[in-house]
């Protein structure tokens, strides 16, 4: 194995700030966040709503500058959206209403002018990962919201990206379909062994599905802690009623509340 | 059956009882022919004089096909990219609300004096008409449009010049259409309110010259022809407008829909 593909799918952030500055009156958002997601792993983000979670994801993704701090994917800094290193799946409606399934899961490659067949063949790969692949021809409107979601996976994936950002891509579902889009999603992990940073406000959700969560406190967001979840793989739903579990979930519960 | 059914039967027995109206009020003496000719009056001016009718009718439709291209493709090129730039907004779109709100046509005697009488003074009038409300449409269209579609193709790694290409335009073709209606409808007015203020051919000329005459049935033969103009105007958007109603509905139910949280 050589140095290049052990960074592959690694994230590393060193002590990001971001100080949200309107009207003359700043506010620090970020402090003093560093972290490292080993490649391959699964990794979730819970904190309190306004914690600055999904604005630490969207720094990874490149969207946002930080104010100061570095962050490196795959060995290389992140100083802008790069699809083809970091796939991104937002909470919803980020699909294109007037594009079928099809369409909007080729939308990231036609922008790089990727050949039209060879887009095709990605495109319904990457449906058929989620599996998807009867639904290409439909548009949005006439998908569930737990397709939409899957489209979104689809389109994340469908250049191979060795990291995943997936920011509450749940949270706007119902309960049971967001279970099943968990384990949908694990299915998916275990198959691309990709590495995922999941951001998510739901304990439950986190612990299930991942091998770590990171802790954050309210604004300004500091990472409060590291937790490993030991929970044997493949995650059933039964593991949710385990001690193991509840008390897992009760030191999560524990460092949010303080 | 639908009050949909019912109300469109209704306005169905309206259009015919106003076309009746139209042939009965004359031919009973309650209103003067001058007034308001019968319309089998009307018809036969209009087929009387179908020559005549059909070569002005082409210097209209071509002077207003033109206007259309100006109004409608200058309005939603500019729109977009005064939707799109906040410093561009800042700086005209107060210009543009304020020229909208000037009754354009004070302005129309200038227009001859630089263009001519002939089709250019008609037709950059009602490319101006008809622009400004498309512009103005398409402009509040794309600052109505979700941000998030914007993010989610940054993150795909969308340049600007594809974001306005393949985001801004698809996500406001549904704006844009309406402002389209507005917009071409001014123009097509903007060309008879033109052609029957100065000109020498044109449907505008004619309902100009026949009034001078008194020749009320070819009157109105002519505005019957810029009725049919404007109406088949109508439609064309209209049918437009249907092919994208599907997913349009989508567009407003996402925007409705809370965005991410903890942004």
């Amino acid at each position: 194995m050589t140095i290049d593909s052990a960074h592959q799918g690694a994230v590393e952030v060193s002590d990001l700030n971001h100080v949200y500055g309107a009207n003359g009156q700043t506010r620090k958002v970020l402090d003093g966040i560093s972290l490292k997601v080993e490649s391959g792993k699964f990794v979730s983000i819970v904190g309190p709503s306004g914690c600055g979670k999904s604005s630490l994801l969207m720094m990874l993704a490149g969207l946002t500058r930080p104010t100061s701090g570095a962050i490196r994917a795959s060995g290389k800094p992140v100083d802008k959206p790069d699809p083809q290193r970091i796939g991104v799946v937002f909470q919803d409606a980020s699909l294109y209403p007037w594009l079928s399934a099809r369409d909007n899961v080729e939308f990231p490659l036609s922008l790089r002018g990727v050949d039209k067949a060879v887009r095709r063949d990605k495109a319904m790969d990457a449906l058929a990962l989620v599996g998807l692949e009867a639904f290409a021809e439909n548009f949005p409107h006439e998908l569930s919201g737990g397709m939409k979601q899957r489209v979104s996976i689809a389109r994340g994936l469908v250049q191979d990206p060795p990291i995943l950002l997936m920011d509450e891509p749940f949270a706007a579902l119902d309960e049971q379909t967001r279970i099943s889009m968990g384990d949908e999603l694990l299915r998916i992990w275990d198959k691309t062994r990709k590495t995922v940073i999941f951001v998510t406000h739901g304990l439950s959700e986190a612990i299930y599905l991942s091998d770590e969560v990171l802790v954050m406190s309210g604004r300004p967001g500091r990472l409060l802690d590291r937790v490993e979840i030991d929970l044997p793989r493949p995650r059933n739903l039964e593991m949710m009623s385990t001690p193991r579990f509840a008390e897992l979930r009760e030191l999560l519960w524990q460092q949010i509340k303080s | 059956m639908s009050v949909e059914q019912r109300a469109r039967i209704a306005r169905y027995c309206l259009v015919g009882a106003l076309v009746v109206l139209w042939e009965l009020l004359p031919r009973l003496g309650v209103v003067p022919e001058l007034f308001l000719p019968p319309l089998s009056r009307t018809l036969q001016a209009l087929v009387g004089s179908a020559d005549e009718f059909a070569s002005h009718l082409g210097v209209t439709l071509y002077e207003t096909l033109i206007s259309l291209v100006f109004a409608c493709g200058g309005g939603i090129v500019f729109g977009l990219i005064l939707g799109a730039s906040a410093a561009m907004r800042g700086l005209m779109l107060p210009i543009m609300s304020g020229l909208f709100a000037v009754p354009l046509v004070v302005l129309y005697p200038l227009f001859t004096a630089w263009f001519g009488i002939g089709e250019e003074s008609k037709i950059v009038f009602a490319s101006v008409y008809g622009f400004l409300p498309t512009l103005l449409g398409t402009a509040a269209g794309v600052q109505t449009i979700d941000r998030h579609l914007i993010t989610v193709a940054r993150s795909m790694g969308a340049t600007p010049f594809q974001q306005i290409v393949r985001v801004y335009v698809p996500a406001t073709i549904p704006t844009v259409l309406s402002s389209l209606r507005l917009g071409g409808a001014l123009a097509i007015v903007g060309v008879v309110v033109a052609e029957m203020l100065t000109s020498t051919a044109g449907i505008g000329f004619l309902i100009s010259k026949y009034r001078t005459l008194l020749d009320s049935p070819h009157v109105f033969a002519a505005i019957l022809l810029v009725l049919f103009l404007a109406i088949t105007f109508d439609l064309m958007v209209q049918s437009l407008e249907r092919r994208t109603l599907g997913w349009r509905r989508s567009l407003r139910s996402n925007e409705l829909a809370p965005s991410g949280a903890g942004h």
